[in-house]
């Protein structure tokens, strides 16, 4: 596979990872623009765990995912009387203050005769141990798409759980969610807390693919994305963000077809998509039209 | 020391006034719609993008004050233009639909006017023509600077006109309706879609006016003033209160300051962390806004008055 496949497959597998977080807090009935903060704490957690207190890739990675969690049940419990709006509006001053803070923040040591770690707007360079500890950029690939088909297989058994269907219907209506014995509130800082994990963990990767990171990578413009990758691909099925980001990414950014155009291009396109079909492509209606489709002989037999 | 505090309070004020407009204009779109606008600050970095192009083709052969009034006249009339197809685009095929879905249509085409306004203006900073060749005044330690002066000046008068437009004008009237109830504004008979369209256009222009009060004070636009006109129109409506026009000005006004202290205590650093500070409180521990009436009891109200 020639490196620009492997460089874009990667690419796609760790944006999905934001894409998933977003869509899980859609599903929930909540809009965030602010998934990218989680993102960017589990790439500074884990790079710092694995390159600074020297702890092996996977604990990294796990580190990376549960300092995402613990950000986003943070701000899951401070904002859980909040809706619609106001969340989302508290999710991007989060986002926002994480970037800026980052910006500010300064914890070096040296390492093998050079000063590593975050290095405020400088960012973070060197985070190698993916490389050291031998993985090329072909298995870290299978690596991402792993977690990233665990993470997929995690939310689509859920959904189909009883909490999963107890979360669908907060989201449609949480006064009805409240009346059937949901604790809603509960419920809300606990999906938040698993979103934050998820972009956690895609962050992580992140940092150990491109060993350098730097506050101004998680900007709103990556959370606004992972958004509209969520609602694009449908609100459905947990394959809905995947779609998204592959319309995007896999066929918008990686052709040369529109290049310099591909906002203009994009935007029209997701602009006239969502008149059509305002829950994405693969929304409710159609994922049970298509399970009906997989499951007709066994209603007949 | 005291003057130093009244002259950071000026600057403070005076940046303010132009964030109270960019406020109140985000504020008067989301009154009528219940939507966020996120391609606002895009609309007001075309007419920008707008203004400074026609300096860079047309500069020479201007007149320095013909110049700069036609760059006013350019840069609101675009952000206003933006508007219309924003509002043609993403929210009247949407109205009474998915509101996620009108926000994120919203956002696709903040990309599309921000990638079509660099390809108009590729370079990074693009000056913009200013009017002043002024220097500053001094006022005994104090220190009055032309543009600051401009900006309360303008941002008074847009606020009067506005206030006047809403209060006394059938338009006003159908406009305050609509966004204090619109089953109320249904039952009087009043066309949600074309009040909706023109007060969409109001508050691009509003906008627009206030985009223009930044960039001549900066004499200069660039690719990142769509993102940071929408944070601080943004922050200035939800500080006062979601939905409320007066809120949208004390938020403003009230945002200038805490930057201007900000920056003036702990350097320019902390500024942008300082206001974005600010909204998260605000949202935690009083979401309704910290004045006036908010959108979060608007409801309760327009009931009332039924």
């Amino acid at each position: 596979m020639s490196d620009f496949a492997v460089g874009l497959i990667s690419n796609i597998g760790m944006i999905t990872f934001v894409a998933l977080s977003a869509y899980l807090l859609l599903v929930s009935g909540s809009i965030s623009f602010g998934q990218q903060a989680y993102f960017g704490l589990g790439a500074y957690a884990a790079g710092i765990a694995t390159t600074l207190w020297d702890w092996p890739l996977a604990l990294g990675l796990a580190f990376g995912a549960l300092t995402g969690a613990l950000g986003g049940g943070l701000v899951g419990a401070l904002t859980r009387r909040l809706h619609g709006l106001y969340f989302a509006i508290a999710t991007l001053a989060f986002a926002e203050m994480t970037r800026l803070a980052l910006d500010l923040w300064r914890y070096q040591r040296p390492i093998g005769g050079e000063l590593v770690g975050p290095d405020g707007p400088n960012g973070f360079a060197g985070i190698r141990r993916a490389f050291t500890d031998g993985w090329e950029p072909l298995s870290f690939m299978i690596l991402i798409w792993v977690l990233l088909a665990g993470t997929m297989l995690v939310l689509i058994l859920f959904e189909r759980s009883r909490s999963g269907a107890a979360l669908r219907g907060a989201g449609e209506d949480p006064v009805l969610a409240r009346a059937l014995g949901t604790d809603v509130a509960r419920l809300r800082v606990n999906t938040a807390a698993a979103a934050g994990a998820i972009a956690g963990l895609g962050g992580g990767l992140y940092a150990h693919l491109n060993t350098y990171i730097e506050p101004r990578l998680f900007d709103v413009m990556l959370g606004v994305h992972a958004l509209a990758y969520g609602i694009i691909g449908g609100l459905g099925t947990a394959f809905g963000p995947l779609i998204g980001v592959l319309i995007d990414i896999g066929i918008l950014e990686s052709s040369r077809l529109f290049q310099g155009w591909r906002m203009v291009v994009f935007g029209g396109l997701v602009a006239l998509l969502l008149i059509w079909r305002p829950r994405g492509l693969l929304d409710e209606a159609t994922v049970r039209r298509l399970r009906r489709l997989f499951t007709t002989p066994a209603r007949h037999a | 020391m005291i003057v130093d505090i009244v002259q950071t309070l000026l600057n403070g004020l005076a940046a303010g006034a132009a964030y109270a407009l960019l406020g109140v204009g985000f504020t008067m779109m989301f009154g009528v719609m219940r939507r966020l606008n996120l391609s606002y600050g895009a609309t007001l970095m075309f007419g920008g993008y707008l203004g400074a192009l026609l300096a860079s083709r047309a500069g020479g052969a201007l007149p320095d004050a013909a110049l700069v009034l036609l760059a006013a006249a350019v840069t609101v009339a675009g952000a206003t233009l933006a508007g219309l197809y924003v509002e043609r685009l993403c929210f009247a095929p949407l109205r009474g639909r998915s509101g996620v879905a009108a926000m994120v249509s919203s956002f696709a085409v903040w990309m599309q006017i921000e990638e079509f306004s660099t390809w108009l203006l590729p370079l990074h900073t693009n000056p913009y023509p200013a009017p002043f060749n002024v220097a500053s005044w001094q006022l005994g330690a104090l220190t009055l600077r032309p543009e600051h002066l401009l900006t309360l000046l303008v941002a008074v008068l847009v606020a009067i006109l506005l206030h006047r437009l809403l209060r006394a004008s059938r338009f006003g009237l159908a406009v305050r309706t609509l966004s204090d109830s619109p089953a109320a504004a249904q039952a009087v008979g009043i066309d949600a879609g074309r009040t909706t369209l023109l007060a969409f256009l109001a508050a691009s222009t509003v906008g627009g006016i206030g985009a223009w009060l930044v960039l001549v004070a900066d004499q200069q636009v660039t690719p990142m003033f769509g993102m940071w006109s929408m944070a601080k129109g943004l922050i200035a409506m939800m500080l006062g209160g979601l939905g409320s026009i007066p809120g949208a000005v004390a938020g403003g006004l009230l945002l200038g300051v805490l930057e201007a202290s900000g920056q003036a205590l702990f350097g320019p650093q902390i500024r942008e962390l300082i206001a974005w500070g600010a909204l998260f409180l605000v949202l935690v521990l009083r979401p309704g806004g910290l004045f006036g009436r908010a959108a979060f009891d608007l409801d309760i109200a327009a009931h009332q008055r039924l």
